[in-house]
């Protein structure tokens, strides 16, 4: 029986070392070199590391082994276009000393190679995979260099280069054409392929003429089989396709194939102004769609160097909160169906649908909110909303408990749950599972202590941590960090401070209409805003918050202009979700339903 | 209408209806049929993002679309009668829904919920089919980002209605053959003109409002 600890040892001592003096990166400068190409400071004052691309394993190496970055937190790609190199970028954590480090290769746009870093980190699997698919960078010995996110018989191009047209190369005449006329045998992998139809040994239909069955495949004599689950399934929570090769009921090794729902929000976020961007971002988490929104105005306004007003601070934190309590309801009531028990999804939706009608009341959506804008909220809360949050989360735990009575001492649930899916800390450090899967696993890794923002150190919570790492951990962790939040809310609404609560800045909120319509310096700032655009200074900068799901990372790119060079959007379940693969290994078939469920993806976001 | 016999109006008067099983009943077949029809679809629910948990909210006790009819959520194609699709729908998933809805037996109905099933919304990118429209025959468009529940259950409404008006005869809403299979909805010149960029959509470059540009610019041309 695992049992969820609340740990107050989270504080590590001192907070972030100040930037500009970092011992780390003068040791790399020392000992590699010419092969450290140049050290520059972001936005934010934080190194950004150039090395040289033939050395970068060594050097990425050597920064975990010796400097204590155990978790590669994003590798991304950035193009800045006219044939200039591409950078690929590693964004690394130092979990000890609590330190980012960002460092960057670049590689010519025409033949962009580069080592692969899975051998360090087990994380750079799928990250490689999608900088492989959105701009082409080859990973010389990456075991799976496919694409990812694009059909894999995809000829367009590598979308998220600069010149590579929004809305596609092909016309949407052919576009569609292209999609239909695809064979669905083109969407298994070889591999699978070599398993299916090892009788023939000949490819099938419509994989192309350079398709072959590899014959190293030992002849399996029928003991495997392939199953295909999704991508229209209702237990994948989306468009997810699993392709899981058995042996009997054992699971030998199962492939998420994703990208059915990608949107090209990344594309799409190069051609929209900095505040257009606020209403990409919901869509992308639509489960806990505040938490997006206002991540990302804090990560332009790292970029911009504003600081909002006291209350912002306040109502961003209820907002966060009130949204970690709105995902994880949702997830509780679909993992409940998937495990076979109905009754907690009508519970939860109950408690989520006044948690809509407080999205309303504030914001006039019920999902899609939008509510933060850049240097502010879209309107301050109205009359007796905080009332109504109060209420909420004074009721709201009666529900809590109702479920946790429905569930944590059930049979079946402990069952289905128990020493299933199991990852230790070690491995889900490296991997880069995140999130309450993380702390499941017994890694007290929570952005909101580590690397507070909002001034979450001001607040009095625990963060939930897991013993086993199993399906039932990640169940109770996310039940505690439900009542954690209700903790941080009550906190929150005893301190709302009064005053504005939009920044008094011109140039990046629009002035009030009365001042628009009387004044002629209103009525110029409000024109340039919305012809122009919010300007954000030249840098570049990364911003993690703690998601529902994860740690949500930002990097944001500027060159001053009206409009991002580069958005990334580093999702948290994409990074759960590449660890599918290895946590169902050796489990029933049926567990991968569980597994899945339990690790809480919204396609939304890995897709993006 | 109680047996004849006990009928206290007197002998003789009510001899023919005691002829006349109890169970009988006089109508139109196609109403009937539609009626039949109407009061039973069973959703085929194709979501696949926000709108998604919009349907999964119609679903759950506070809208609760099984008042109309909707019980059962047939997760397969093979016994569904009105795909419901929900959510944004890339060119990689476009196959995969081309093929439930060909999978769908007749009679069948397509309801497209939200702007990025109708028209692709605001994601007129690379990887988005702009409409689904544009691959499977729609009868009810629900608009909305993602519409509200009362949305969903009045566009399932107007299906129920369009239901009313049909005639079984009738061939042609039916008519579907093999060689129909996995192919787009309208001509290649049809997608063309209803996926072209229209309105804002037509000012998608990287420049701001007040510099002059072409209308698609890619940002290497942007001043430096």
């Amino acid at each position: 029986m695992s049992s969820t600890t609340t740990s107050d040892n989270i504080d590590k001592g001192a907070g972030p070392v100040a930037p500009g003096e970092r011992q780390d990166v003068a040791q790399l400068k020392t000992k590699f070199g010419p092969a450290i190409r140049s050290i520059e400071l972001d936005a934010a004052d934080e190194p950004v590391v150039y090395i040289a691309p033939d050395r970068n394993t060594e050097i990425l190496q050597y920064l975990r082994d010796e400097q204590g970055y155990d978790m590669l937190r994003d590798v991304t790609g950035l193009d800045w276009g006219g044939g200039r190199p591409i950078q690929v970028v590693y964004e690394l954590w130092a979990s000890e000393r609590r330190l980012p480090l960002r460092v960057k290769a670049e590689v010519p746009p025409s033949n962009p190679r580069l080592q692969t870093a899975f051998g360090i980190w087990h994380a750079a699997n799928w990250l490689e995979r999608e900088a492989y698919d959105m701009f082409g960078v080859k990973f010389d010995g990456h075991p799976d260099l496919r694409r990812i996110l694009m059909p894999e018989n995809y000829e367009e191009g590598y979308p998220l280069r600069k010149d590579f047209p929004l809305r596609g190369r092909f016309t949407r005449a052919e576009q569609t054409r292209r999609a239909l006329a695809r064979d669905l045998e083109d969407i298994y992998s070889l591999e699978e392929l070599a398993v299916a139809s090892r009788e023939t040994r000949t490819a099938p239909r419509g994989l192309g003429v350079t398709a072959e069955i590899p014959t190293d495949v030992p002849d399996l004599e029928a003991k495997h089989m392939i199953l295909n689950i999704g991508p229209q399934h209702p237990a994948t929570h989306g468009v997810l396709r699993l392709v899981v090769e058995l042996d009997g009921e054992t699971i030998v090794k199962c492939t998420p194939h994703i990208g059915y729902l990608h949107t090209g929000f990344e594309k799409l976020s190069e051609y929209r102004t900095w505040n257009q961007v606020i209403p990409l971002t919901d869509r992308m988490d639509y489960l806990a769609p505040m938490i997006y929104n206002i991540g990302y105005a804090l990560g332009v306004e790292k970029l911009l160097g504003l600081e909002v007003t006291p209350r912002c601070k306040v109502i961003r934190v209820i907002c966060m909160e009130l949204n970690r309590i709105f995902s994880h309801l949702i997830w509780i009531g679909t993992t409940a169906i998937d495990i076979g028990a109905f009754t907690p999804f009508l519970y939860t939706f109950e408690e989520r649908e006044r948690i809509y009608n407080l999205h309303e009341a504030y914001t006039g959506a019920r999902m899609t909110t939008s509510v933060s804008r850049i240097g502010g909220m879209m309107a301050d809360v109205p009359p007796g909303w905080l009332d109504a949050v109060r209420y909420f989360i004074e009721t709201f735990p009666n529900t809590l408990d109702e479920v946790e009575r429905l569930l944590s001492q059930n049979a079946i649930w402990i069952g289905r749950t128990q020493g299933v899916g199991v990852m230790g800390a070690a491995e889900a450090t490296n991997a880069g599972l995140c999130g309450p899967n993380l702390r499941a696993s017994g890694v007290p890794y929570d952005v909101r202590k580590d690397n507070p923002y909002l001034e979450y150190e001001t607040y009095d919570f625990d963060v939930p941590i897991g013993e086993y790492g199993d399906v039932y951990d990640r169940y109770l962790v996310r039940m505690e960090e439900m009542r954690q939040s209700v903790r941080i809310i009550e906190q929150a609404l005893d301190r709302v401070p009064d005053g504005p609560i939009n920044v008094k800045d011109d140039r990046v909120i629009l002035p009030p209409k009365s001042r628009v319509m009387n004044s002629i310096d209103g009525m110029i700032a409000h024109f340039k805003l919305v012809m122009e655009g919010l300007k954000v200074p030249a840098g570049e900068t990364w911003y993690s918050v703690e998601s529902s799901k994860g740690e949500l990372g930002f990097y944001l790119v500027s060159d001053g202009g009206p409009k991002p060079v580069r958005c990334r959007y580093r999702g948290p379940s994409f990074m759960n979700m590449s660890n599918l693969p290895a946590l169902v290994k050796g489990e029933l078939v049926a567990d991968i339903i569980a597994v899945n469920a339990s690790i809480d993806i919204v396609l939304g976001e890995i897709d993006r | 209408m109680a047996k004849g016999d006990q009928d206290p109006g007197g002998a003789g008067t009510t001899r023919v209806e005691t002829e006349i099983p109890r169970n009988w009943i006089i109508a139109r077949l196609d109403d009937l049929v539609n009626w039949a029809r109407r009061g039973s679809l069973w959703p085929m629910p194709f979501g696949t993002a926000c709108c998604a948990i919009e349907m999964m909210a119609t679903a759950a006790s506070k809208y609760d679309m099984a008042r109309y009819g909707m019980e059962r959520m047939g997760y397969t194609p093979r016994q569904a009668d009105v795909m419901l699709v929900a959510g944004r729908v890339a060119y990689k998933m476009a196959p995969v829904m081309r093929r439930i809805w060909d999978q769908m037996p007749q009679p069948k109905w397509c309801l497209s919920m939200g702007a990025c099933a109708s028209t692709g919304g605001v994601f007129d990118t690379y990887t988005m089919v702009q409409g689904i429209d544009t691959i499977v025959p729609v009868d009810v468009y629900v608009p909305g980002c993602p519409p509200r529940p009362e949305q969903l259950l009045y566009g399932l409404l107007m299906i129920q209605e369009k239901i009313r008006g049909e005639s079984f005869k009738d061939p042609r809403p039916r008519a579907e053959g093999p060689e129909d299979v996995a192919k787009p909805q309208l001509s290649p010149e049809d997608v063309e003109l209803v996926a072209s960029p229209f309105g804002n959509s037509t000012f998608q470059n990287r420049v701001s409002g007040l510099e002059s540009s072409s209308p698609i610019l890619r940002p290497g041309d942007r001043k430096e």
